[in-house]
């Protein structure tokens, strides 16, 4: 086939091309302003400056950051909350994702109803929880009061707040890890199984022996997903607490969001970004390291 | 030793310590409970008068059910527009995504070219990042070109938490449909896009679904982007909209309630119908059901 010099150039030009409208779109909205976020942090940007000329000021963002008692506390806050929502959400859908395995009738509907929390939104979750756990007229300390139990707190006890936060959290992100998860118990093939069931190998030795460790890739990449979602995830704090009382709600993300659009000082909240954006880097590195022998 | 049949294999599925049936059952249905109370106890509420909604004892049933939260909600006119305002920014969104990333999937899954794979890895890479972490420039950009409170900044900034997912799905699927396929209508002249649009695409349609499905989901239930960027009142989303039921007097709940359930419907419908194709696509193929 006679090929002319336009053809050839047109023909190495076309994946580029093709992939020009996403790029560009990814470029412009999510790769500049990761890069401007750093120019962001290192001058002086509230809302009061924003139009006029910012000063640059060097590290006093962070140094601020780092001088003040709200964010080491949302720090803190922020571990009770990522720790907690990995473990309930990897161990619940872990869980289910196995027994759902186990030739239980139905198990497709099951999965379908079990998806419902991961496809309504924050709002919805935040606030249905938020419903649930009010002091007053929130149907679980109704139960409690049923059962003889007082009431707790949930939203309004500084100590207990974030676990509440926790339990929605579980609640909307469970679906995720069970899907997943899934995933990975299908891929192994079942002839395995049939193998080591004929060398005598009993239920509990083939899940250790067998299961988990050709899970290992999908529980790894589970991990990292989730709790860089939980790090980096403050919907159901606003709507739920807002971040109160009194910053007790508070994650470092909210601590963000909060220092940026209800303080105004964006620069601050863009160091911020940056040190949150360092943590999720960390903590994936951390999980690669800590779960590949 | 005979060779187990394919049905005994079937059997033969992971194990765990429970020896009885039951009591995975019984841990199911627990969950099943956690799962479906929180929404339908949103949902007998939602059918309350505001006072009995938050009224003590609670009851389960409501003692005087009535539409009228549903009514106040759908005529209300800041509420129906920004229900609307919903509908056009998921819907474009969606559309403008899909697009998008079966054009760069494609790319992907049939040519080879430079930085290819670096660039995939960005790609990829570029899904773990927060949004979090562009909020504020994105505000101030947006303000600087004076794109804050429109629909079509919403559209756009939806974009960059789906093409990611999108094109690795896209790309996925359409690497198992034969390039044979494709060859022969390229050998009868067809151009490469014209054979992506007659008949890679046709052959795509369940990815396609799938990919549509998340990009509605992500971008109706999106509330942090719509938040910051276009909170104004008349071009806001539902579920800012619902958010600012929030007052200084506190909630209707009754409302509140009737608003979350028609939040829920739109992407709950979708779920339904292409509940199939989502489970097969999120578990990566391997549900067959």
């Amino acid at each position: 086939m006679h090929k002319t010099l336009t053809t050839i150039s047109r023909r190495r030009l076309e994946p580029y091309l093709l992939l020009a409208p996403a790029l560009g779109i990814l470029l412009m909205f999510l790769i500049f302003p990761l890069f401007w976020n750093i120019y962001i942090s290192l001058h002086d940007v509230s809302l009061t400056t924003i139009l006029k000329e910012w000063a640059f000021v060097g590290g006093t963002n962070f140094s601020d950051l780092f001088e003040d008692p709200d964010f080491y506390t949302s720090l803190k806050i922020t571990v009770v909350f990522v720790v907690g929502s990995v473990a309930l959400q990897f161990g619940i859908g872990m869980l289910i994702a196995v027994l759902l395995n186990q030739q239980v009738r139905a198990a497709g509907v099951l999965r379908a109803i079990f998806i419902i929390p991961w496809t309504v939104s924050a709002v919805i979750a935040g606030f249905s929880f938020r419903f649930i756990f009010d002091d007053n007229f929130g149907i679980l300390n109704y139960g409690l009061q049923t059962l003889g139990v007082p009431p707790i707190g949930w939203l309004s006890d500084p100590s207990i707040v974030i676990g509440s936060v926790v339990i929605a959290n579980m609640w909307y992100g469970a679906p995720f890890t069970i899907l997943f998860l899934t995933a990975g118990l299908l891929s192994i093939n079942p002839v395995i199984y049939e193998a080591a069931l004929i060398d005598g190998a009993t239920k509990l030795r083939r899940f250790f022996h067998i299961t988990l460790p050709l899970l290992r890739p999908f529980i790894v990449i589970n991990l990292i997903l989730i709790t860089m979602w939980s790090v980096n995830f403050f919907d159901l704090q606003l709507i739920m607490t807002g971040g109160g009382p009194l910053f007790a709600s508070t994650t470092a993300s909210l601590y963000m969001y909060r220092q940026a659009f209800e303080f105004g000082f964006l620069s601050k909240g863009a160091a911020t970004g940056i040190l949150l954006l360092a943590m999720n880097l960390a903590l994936a590195y951390g999980y690669v390291k800590l779960l590949r022998r | 030793m005979t060779m187990t049949s394919l049905s005994s294999v079937k059997h033969i599925r992971i194990g765990w310590f429970f020896p009885e049936r039951g009591i995975i059952y019984v841990v199911i249905a627990i969950y099943l409970f956690i799962t479906l109370a929180p929404l339908a106890w949103v949902l007998s509420t939602s059918f309350k008068p505001n006072e009995e909604a938050v009224g003590f004892p609670p009851t389960f049933l409501p003692k005087d059910p009535t539409l009228d939260n549903y009514a106040f909600v759908l005529t209300d006119p800041s509420l129906v527009r920004s229900l609307i305002n919903s509908f056009v920014v998921s819907i474009g969104s969606t559309a403008l995504s899909v697009a998008t990333s079966a054009l760069a999937g494609y790319a992907f899954a049939r040519y080879d070219f430079r930085g290819k794979n670096v660039i995939m890895s960005i790609i990829l890479g570029i899904f773990m990042i927060p949004i979090l972490i562009n909020l504020i420039p994105l505000y101030i950009m947006l303000g600087n070109i004076g794109l804050l409170n429109s629909l079509i900044a919403l559209i756009l900034t939806s974009q960059i938490l789906i093409i990611p997912l999108n094109i690795f799905l896209l790309k996925n699927y359409f690497e198992t449909i034969p390039r044979e396929l494709e060859e022969a209508a390229l050998i009868d002249g067809c151009s490469r896009l014209g054979a992506l649009r007659h008949i890679t695409a046709p052959l795509s349609m369940p990815s396609f679904a799938i990919a549509a499905v998340l990009s509605f989901r992500f971008s109706w239930n999106e509330f942090i982007l719509p938040i910051v960027l276009a909170n104004r009142g008349d071009v806001t989303v539902f579920q800012v909209a619902l958010y600012q039921f929030i007052s200084l007097y506190g909630i209707d709940w009754g409302y509140l309630t009737a608003g979350i359930n028609l939040a829920l419907i739109p992407v709950l419908v979708l779920m339904l119908i292409f509940q199939k194709q989502m489970i097969r696509g999120l578990t990566l193929g391997a549900v067959r059901e």
